[in-house]
């Protein structure tokens, strides 16, 4: 079955809103990422994202090992244009990324400014796994107590994020996904904790 | 191919840009997004900003709750609740706990909101400073600068002259610590509910072309003053005259002739529900 622009990319939108509105909480994406009948160097739950919110309005950056390849894509399908880590507004850093890559887009991704903090960047990461193990602790809105998470990243990400996100309300928003089409939003005002090993 | 509404009424251009907006919404709670809003067929001062967010979520599987000052049946609810029966096909509900999509307008429902449901309300004016600062410039330069000096002052200045803070509604709140924001036009009764609320509140202001956030459980505090702290309209010892409800937001009925005040449920779907619940005899 095809995707249904309408009602597919409506019912992943509630699920990335719900997964954003409450940092931790994991939202699967697959009855939607399923039927994307394309072959992509891209976890299929990635394009859904694009799709969603992707258009002539739109700048995105790629980091991959076929950049090239999946930028075309990208503009065929959305006509998003590709520019420049410090310029767009949604980095997507795919699974087969090089090293080095996630660092750069934090360091350079665009975190807005205090006129328009909504111009911070967001950032889409593949990783294989997307899960809530009591790895990282997780807090701020959206969030009762505590929530826990885990992604297949080592956890240098959490500095990265929390050096570019110190001054709020500037900072960069991301949304995980994984191999599974899980989904994992967040947002700059969630505070995250590492485990410390006893 | 046949012509026909578009799901939703929107094209899908619109709904993506409005989409981009809520999501970053969320994200800085409180802080106002602005986005293109394109013309609704509908005349202006009718929330055309709390439509646009509902037509972006609405999917096939919603149900749609619309309440117009605590009622469902107003000319405003219905005529909202037709345009999306009419372009979606979905069904309505007058009772709070069964919606997944609540749209209002001067009021929060009485009946506690959940985990699963999204609270949409119409705004008519979205800048808690215009009332001091009529330049779009200077009021985005003193929500970046964080200086709100200006609020205090006006809240203060209302004390000064009538002995308390006189706003009937749209109290302006502090959120997540950051951002003063116009909770729209519901009463001071309703602040209360915004703080750290179980479900997702999304607001929208057509004209003015802005989308604004309270995600969940995120802290909500009314602007007071340690000598003149924040207080919801008291209703003492009345209640409803048709269903008994204390502690809840009435209004008063004046009778003509006598001139006798009574007392009446402002959420008539949430009174309703409380008289049906009650066994008769
Ligand atoms: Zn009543």
């Amino acid at each position: 079955m095809k995707l249904d622009l309408v009602h597919d990319i409506q019912a992943a939108y509630r699920k990335t809103l719900a997964s954003m509105s409450r940092p931790g909480l994991i939202k699967n994406l697959r009855d939607q990422a399923d039927k994307v009948a394309m072959e992509i160097d891209c976890f299929n739950s990635t394009l859904v994202l694009a799709l969603m919110l992707f258009d002539t309005e739109v700048t995105f950056k790629i980091c991959s090992e076929h950049e090239a390849e999946m930028a075309k894509l990208i503009n065929q399908l959305t006509y998003a244009k590709a520019t420049e880590l410090e310029s767009a507004d949604y980095i997507l850093i795919l699974h087969d990324s090089k090293p080095g890559d996630l660092e750069k887009a934090f360091q350079m991704a665009r975190s807005g400014d205090l006129l328009d903090p909504h111009k911070g960047a967001t950032l889409i990461i593949e990783t294989d796994v997307v899960c809530n193990d009591r790895n990282l602790t997780l807090k701020g809105p959206g969030i009762e107590k505590e929530n826990y998470m885990d992604v297949t990243l080592t956890d240098q990400w959490v500095d990265w994020r929390e050096e570019k996100n110190s001054e709020y309300p500037l900072g960069i928003d991301l949304i995980f996904t994984d191999r599974e089409n899980n989904i994992l939003c967040l947002p700059r005002t969630t505070q995250i904790i590492k485990q410390v090993v006893g | 191919m046949n012509i026909e509404y578009n799901f939703a009424f929107f094209d899908e251009g619109s709904k993506r840009e409005i989409r981009r907006a809520t999501l970053k919404a969320i994200a800085i709670p409180g802080y106002q997004v602005p986005f293109a809003s394109r013309e609704m067929p509908i005349a202006r001062g009718w929330g055309t900003g709390g439509l646009q967010l509902t037509l972006s979520l609405v999917g096939k599987e919603d149900s749609l709750k619309v309440i117009d000052q605590g009622s469902d049946e107003s000319v405003n609810a219905v005529n909202i609740k037709k345009l999306i029966v009419l372009t979606t096909g979905i069904g309505v509900t007058d009772e709070t706990a069964e919606a997944t999509i609540i749209q209002s307008r001067h009021r929060i429902p009485e009946t506690p909101l959940q985990e699963d449901q999204i609270l949409v309300l119409q705004v008519p004016i979205p800048e808690p400073l215009r009332y001091y600062e009529p330049s779009e410039y200077e009021t985005k330069k003193l929500h970046a600068e964080h200086e709100y000096s200006g609020a205090w002052l006006m809240l203060f200045e209302q004390i000064v002259n009538y002995g308390a803070m006189s706003t009937g509604a749209d109290h302006p709140v502090m959120v997540h610590s950051r951002y003063v924001m116009a909770p729209s036009p519901i009463p001071r009764f309703d602040n209360p509910k915004l703080n750290q609320n179980n479900a997702l509140i999304l607001l929208g202001a057509g004209r003015e072309k802005k989308v604004y956030a309270v995600p969940p459980y995120t802290k909500v505090a009314s602007l007071d003053f340690e000598d003149y702290p924040f207080r919801v309209e008291t209703f003492q010892d009345k209640c409803c005259r048709l269903c008994g409800a204390k502690d809840v937001f009435l209004d008063e009925l004046l009778n003509d002739i006598t001139g006798e005040a009574s007392y009446q449920c402002n959420d008539t779907s949430y009174c309703l529900q409380r008289m049906n619940g009650k066994s008769k005899g």
